[in-house]
């Protein structure tokens, strides 16, 4: 298989290579372009092999099994698998018992698809801003949203970490709503010893290509924890006429590869482990924090800068990313912003059209805010400060090339002069200046 | 499709290792997009996840949303409560339709030429899941701004997600509501360009075995 490993290997990081001139000036790179494509999903002969197989066996039964599957894994009561991962956010918003016109508290900070899902529901997306330490939903926020409308709080395990469900969880139940994950980033992600997807009454999740447990192109799958739950689901799906019924050539894949998630799995946070030790090093970046008890399970891994640490307080820190963002593209690795404006002000939320004249926002228009980037300061200052890698922690991402990522942000960080100097020539705005990006 | 050539399709694009629909080196959706817009002679091609997904574009494509009504032929049960959903009304079961539908499965995927060739609706609703790899559907239009309507309702592209669009590069006029991900397996659409495949070659073959047969009487004068 031509996909099993990288066709050109890395050499081993060789430690002079950190006393080079930054790439952006004229220096070696740490990573030289042809050896710098990743490739993902992981995809072997078993793979192949499976779905051989699975043709000679009923389309039903394939879907069905891959969902019994990893429902199990995940330890959900029931679960419905689904054509995308907006649809399955879809069906456990209806399975919680939303209706149209309800309000649902999201984050501002998430992908798109969240507050859509919330629209596909004939439902009111209400956001709220996020914890400065965790990115994920914050609590206070979301407590401070909560009206008689409010049907549902959905937190999302943003880039692979828990949000903090102990907390989410007492303020659902003391205002009687449900409590909705989108745990779309988050395959096998843990509290404890519960996974991502069996926290709340109902979760979302996305299994597209890629994500850290791919379906084969696209998919999604929802998690009840009551029977009730789930049954309103299917009942809706019947009632509307609604066809989200996967594909079976998704779910083999699918089957396939959960059983290699776990290890893929130790992959994903070894690497995390080995890139972190060296962000602290660096002072000038850090890596995400992982609350104790918390299992993070990496799909992005969101790097904080600190000027300050460098002597660069002086500078914005948003510049500061940018000039930074800048250098380490030059080395070799694919940092990106991944967003760059909270949610409420792309453009679906600011016309709020909807299915059309304004439906579902018409429902409930005491529940619409006409939002400016400014109204989620917390996220803009994650927005301003931080950046992302997204596949480079995957398998196969190779033990050679996470050391030679850990080596570029090494190298950039010991060039304050170098960041200052790009500052200094360039004119870099905020993020949420610029178009507004979803990836 | 046999078993073989399923397989064979199949392990032709997991060997390639493409197998996201937002990958920007996927051949399989647009190889699967020009075949339709071939056989249909229409320009533009959608392809979706699912026959509701297609209606649903298919509708939204010519800004027909919630509070809105149609002419459509009278359509079952399941259109209908699907078409309630969409909060969309049908007014008139005669009169120039929102849109053709017709569903393919194995018997009559070689005359998906000839079964749309009657249509004159603004979108054509092609259902392929009948073909056996599981919901899929597209929609098939001559009207770009149809077609950019539909990709952005399927893809929460205000461009195209393929590119990780900006908003910048959106029409203004083109204002993007509701967005679903009703995005199509690139596998799913590998497996469904080979079965149209075949079934026009089926039928290439049975016409030119028909013209190349002897007259029916001259087997009957010998025996």
């Amino acid at each position: 298989m031509i996909t099993d490993f990288p066709n050109s290997p890395l050499p081993l990081p060789n430690p002079a290579d950190l006393d080079d001139e930054l790439a952006a000036l004229g220096g070696g790179e740490i990573i030289p372009k042809a050896l710098r494509r990743t490739l993902f999903p992981v995809i072997t002969k078993e793979d192949v092999f499976n779905l051989m197989l699975a043709q000679r066996q009923a389309p039903e039964k394939v879907v069905a099994d891959f969902a019994e599957a990893y429902r199990a894994y995940v330890g959900a009561g029931y679960a419905l698998p689904t054509a995308s991962g907006t649809s399955s956010l879809h069906m456990a918003l209806v399975g919680a018992g939303v209706r149209p016109g309800d309000e649902v508290i999201v984050p501002a900070f998430t992908f798109i698809a969240t507050a859509q899902a919330v629209v596909a529901a004939h439902a009111i997306p209400v956001f709220v801003d996020v914890d400065p330490v965790t990115y994920c939903m914050d609590p206070a926020a979301a407590a401070a949203a909560i009206t008689e409308r409010t049907r549902a709080l959905m937190p999302v395990h943003v880039h692979g970490l828990p949000a903090d469900v102990p907390a989410l969880r007492a303020l659902a139940d003391r205002h009687g709503i449900a409590l909705v994950e989108d745990a779309s980033h988050a395959h096998s992600a843990k509290i404890g010893d519960r996974v991502a997807g069996s926290f709340g009454d109902a979760a979302g999740q996305s299994l597209m290509a890629d994500k850290n447990f791919p379906l084969g192109g696209e998919g999604g799958i929802a998690f009840f924890a009551e029977e009730e739950s789930y049954e309103r689901a299917v009942a809706y799906l019947s009632e509307h006429g609604i066809d989200y019924g996967m594909s079976w050539v998704a779910a083999a894949f699918g089957s396939s590869q959960l059983k290699r998630l776990p290890y893929y799995d130790e992959i994903r946070a070894r690497n995390a482990a080995l890139l972190g030790e060296a962000l602290h090093e660096t002072g000038l970046f850090t890596p995400p924090h992982v609350p104790d008890g918390h299992v993070h399970a990496y799909n992005m891994y969101r790097i904080t800068l600190h000027p300050e640490a460098v002597g660069l307080d002086d500078l914005p820190v948003y510049a500061v990313k940018e000039a930074a963002h800048e250098l380490l593209v030059a080395e070799g690795v694919p940092a990106r912003e991944w967003q760059n404006t909270p949610i409420p002000c792309h453009l679906p939320f600011q016309h709020r059209d909807g299915f059309g004249n304004g439906y579902p926002f018409s429902l409930n228009p005491g529940a619409v805010r006409d939002h400016r980037p400014q109204d989620f300061p917390v996220t803009l200052g994650m927005l301003d400060s931080t950046l992302v890698l997204c596949r480079e922690l995957r398998s196969p991402v190779e033990y050679e090339r996470i050391l030679r990522y850990a080596d570029a942000f090494r190298k950039v960080a010991r060039r304050p002069d170098a960041i200052r100097k790009l500052v200094e020539e360039r004119d870099y705005v905020r993020p949420y200046e610029k178009a507004a990006r979803l990836g | 499709m046999e078993l073989f050539d399923t397989a064979t399709v199949l392990t032709r694009v997991l060997t390639s290792g493409v197998v996201m629909s937002i990958e920007k080196s996927d051949r399989e959706l647009p190889g699967l997009e020009r075949l339709l817009t071939k056989k249909t002679r229409r320009s533009k091609a959608v392809l979706l996840n699912s026959r509701t997904g297609a209606i649903h574009a298919a509708l939204a494509g010519q800004g027909i949303g919630h509070g809105d009504s149609v002419a459509l032929a009278e359509p079952d049960a399941e259109t209908a409560a699907f078409l309630a959903w969409l909060g969309v009304t049908v007014t008139s079961y005669d009169g120039p339709v929102a849109y053709d539908y017709i569903a393919l499965d194995p018997a009559n995927a070689d005359r998906l030429g000839e079964l749309v060739a009657g249509a004159t609706a603004p979108a054509l609703v092609v259902d392929l899941s009948g073909l056996g790899f599981g919901p899929a559907a597209a929609v098939l239009t001559d009207d770009p701004r149809l077609w950019a309507r539909a990709e952005r309702l399927k893809i929460f592209g205000a461009y195209d997600l393929r590119t990780m669009w900006t908003q910048e590069e959106a029409d203004a006029d083109l204002v993007p509501g509701v967005q679903f991900n009703y995005r199509l397996s690139p596998l799913v659409a590998a497996c469904v360009r080979m079965a149209l495949t075949q079934a026009a070659q089926t039928q290439a073959a049975q016409t030119q075995a028909a013209q190349h047969r002897p007259a029916a009487t001259s087997g009957a004068t010998q025996s």
